[in-house]
């Protein structure tokens, strides 16, 4: 069967896949853009509905206005989007299956993949997490900058990184009630940040922002103090917080407890590799980079031929990361269809690598900086769910490691870790931190979870209605 | 309870769309997710072993916690679908 044709697929439309396919566009190439949300932009270039009253103007920093300008070019370029799609098959002679609107499914083939896939965000489970009213800090944040909904009137905010920070910026702006933020990590550890401030001008004016407005609203601000347990019969009713001490491991006796039906919860990011894993690429993994990473050269390609990657999968760094490496990337796919000269692909390349390596630098003080330290890891009380698609916990997951299941994938037989709709996605970065601490084994040497077609769950239905054209 | 759609937003369109068989008010745009959120519906779905109750994580079409069966189909996630006139969403509450 003829199967329809791509130059090339770009998987993902963040930031690195909008800077690509805007590039790209220009050269006459086929190019396919697939996305699996409603609108193209990523997580960071979500749509923003009109704004109304004396703040009415949105104004975005600058990183972010420079994106929504990409998302409305690409819209008037010779450049096929499809949203609500998804890669879930890539299978040998470069054909891909996509399964569009969970309706259909469409076998279609390329000449060069882009993944851009960027990142979902990082949990640290807690007795109670499965119950309604914990939420993610980004769901929080989606929900206020998207439709200007708040999950609630008042929110407690847990985890580490700086965007809790953002976060409760965003909920005091809309009138909500912060009740406090209970940052793992140390104030003392922010103090690391002050030689970057003069190279990332911008993000520290934010982060000024963010801080004056939580103070000046009275909202408190708690470092080395970690969200313990949720309460609540079948929804959220309080929150028990804890100070730990260097390890991560919880004080006894500095237990508080907080009433509220609201607790957002974040730490940080994990790149969403399992695509490029599928493809055959080879990952690598680096604590200063996130997490398990795709590998890639100088010119970002990946392991395997012709299948490059860019943005978050390479190791999470934020929005410049990501459109210095849709650049780089773009670059590097022009140079193999011959549609620029070496003398031009060098040069941009040596410029664009200078860039990465800085981008590279200041990811990589960030990923240390909010890595869950063991001692975090080995306090998770027994009967918490780790795999939530599949009820599984950390009782029968430390069971299941004394019977000598000890990688990932020997654990999803054992005990059906993984095995659920969301594939891994969840339990799988904390199911490896978890081994590791468990073990003693690096991360290296446990793996992670293999990838198999599809990678997300496919309905039958979708399945039968095959087509091998858009 | 407090209106948890804030009023710095232009609303598009109203449409209407039935929870459980409870009619409520959504705006075009809006993700199923989103709509729920804001008349308070957060106990989604029933945990696939145990039968928990649970609700939504992620928002972004990670975690599929906040399945709900929309029109009749079920099993799809709330947070990757928008709202349509006359929709009617079903939970496992």
């Amino acid at each position: 069967m003829n199967k329809q044709r791509f130059d090339v697929i770009i998987v993902g439309s963040g930031f690195s896949g909008i800077v690509a396919a805007n590039i790209l566009a220009d050269r006459g190439l086929r190019i396919l853009l697939v996305d699996e949300n409603i609108h193209i932009g990523g997580q960071l270039l979500r749509k923003i509905p009109e704004r109304l009253g004396l703040h009415s103007k949105y104004n975005p920093e600058p990183v972010k206005k420079i994106g929504f300008a990409l998302v409305e070019n690409i819209k008037n370029k010779k450049v096929k989007i499809m949203n609500r799609a998804r890669v879930v098959g890539i299978y040998p002679n470069r054909e891909v299956l996509l399964e569009v609107e969970e309706t259909r499914v469409m076998s279609l083939e390329y000449d060069v993949i882009l993944f851009s896939t960027g990142a979902r965000e990082r949990f640290l489970p807690f007795k109670g997490w499965t119950l309604p009213g914990v939420f993610s800090t980004g769901m929080v944040q989606v929900l206020m900058k998207s439709h200007g909904i708040l999950c609630d009137e008042r929110l407690l905010i847990g985890g580490t990184g700086l965007f809790l920070l953002a976060v409760a910026y965003e909920f005091l702006k809309n009138g909500g009630q912060v009740i406090s933020i209970c940052d793992q990590s140390t104030f003392f550890d922010k103090a690391k940040f002050l030689p970057l401030v003069f190279s990332q001008y911008p993000k520290f004016m934010e982060g000024g922002k963010f801080i004056s407005r939580i103070i000046f609203s009275g909202v408190p601000l708690k470092y080395k103090t970690r969200i313990v347990e949720a309460r609540g019969k079948d929804s959220l009713e309080a929150v028990v917080v804890a100070k730990v001490d260097g390890d991560g491991k919880i004080i006894q006796g500095t237990e508080r407890i907080h009433k509220t039906t609201a607790l957002a919860v974040g730490y940080g990011f994990v790149p969403n590799v399992e695509l490029a894993q599928l493809a055959g690429c080879k990952l690598e993994y680096s604590d200063t980079k996130g997490g398990w990473v795709v590998e890639v050269r100088n010119n970002l390609e990946t392991s395997v031929e012709n299948i490059f990657a860019a943005g978050e999968i390479t190791g999470i760094g934020g929005a410049y990361k990501s459109i210095h490496e849709g650049e780089m990337a773009a670059n590097s796919i022009l140079y193999r269809f011959e549609k620029i000269g070496e003398n031009d692909f060098n040069k941009k390349q040596k410029k664009m690598y200078r860039k990465r390596k800085q981008d590279l630098k200041f990811g990589a003080l960030f990923n240390l900086l909010f890595k869950v330290p063991v001692g975090a890891i080995l306090d998770i009380p027994d009967e918490t769910i780790i795999c939530r698609c599949e009820d599984v916990t950390m009782a029968e997951l430390k069971k299941a490691v004394a019977m000598d299941f000890k990688e990932p994938g020997a654990l999803k037989i054992a005990v059906r870790t993984g095995m659920g709709n969301c594939q891994g996605r969840t339990c799988g970065p904390l199911l490896y931190d978890i081994l590791t601490a468990l073990t003693g084994q690096s991360q290296t040497h446990l793996g992670p979870f293999s990838a198999r077609p599809p990678v997300k769950p496919v309905s039958i239905e979708s399945l039968i209605n095959h087509r091998t054209h858009i | 309870m407090k209106e948890l759609r804030t009023r710095n937003i232009k609303r598009t369109e109203k449409v209407k769309i039935k929870v459980n068989g409870h009619e409520i008010v959504a705006y075009r745009g809006e993700t199923v997710l989103a709509a729920l959120m804001a008349s308070g519906y957060r106990k989604l779905k029933k945990s696939v072993v145990k039968g928990d109750i649970r609700g939504p994580l992620c928002g972004m079409g990670v975690c599929y916690e906040c399945q709900v069966t929309i029109n009749g189909i079920p099993n799809l996630r709330s947070c990757m679908i928008e709202v349509e006139d006359q929709m009617e969403i079903q939970t496992d509450e």
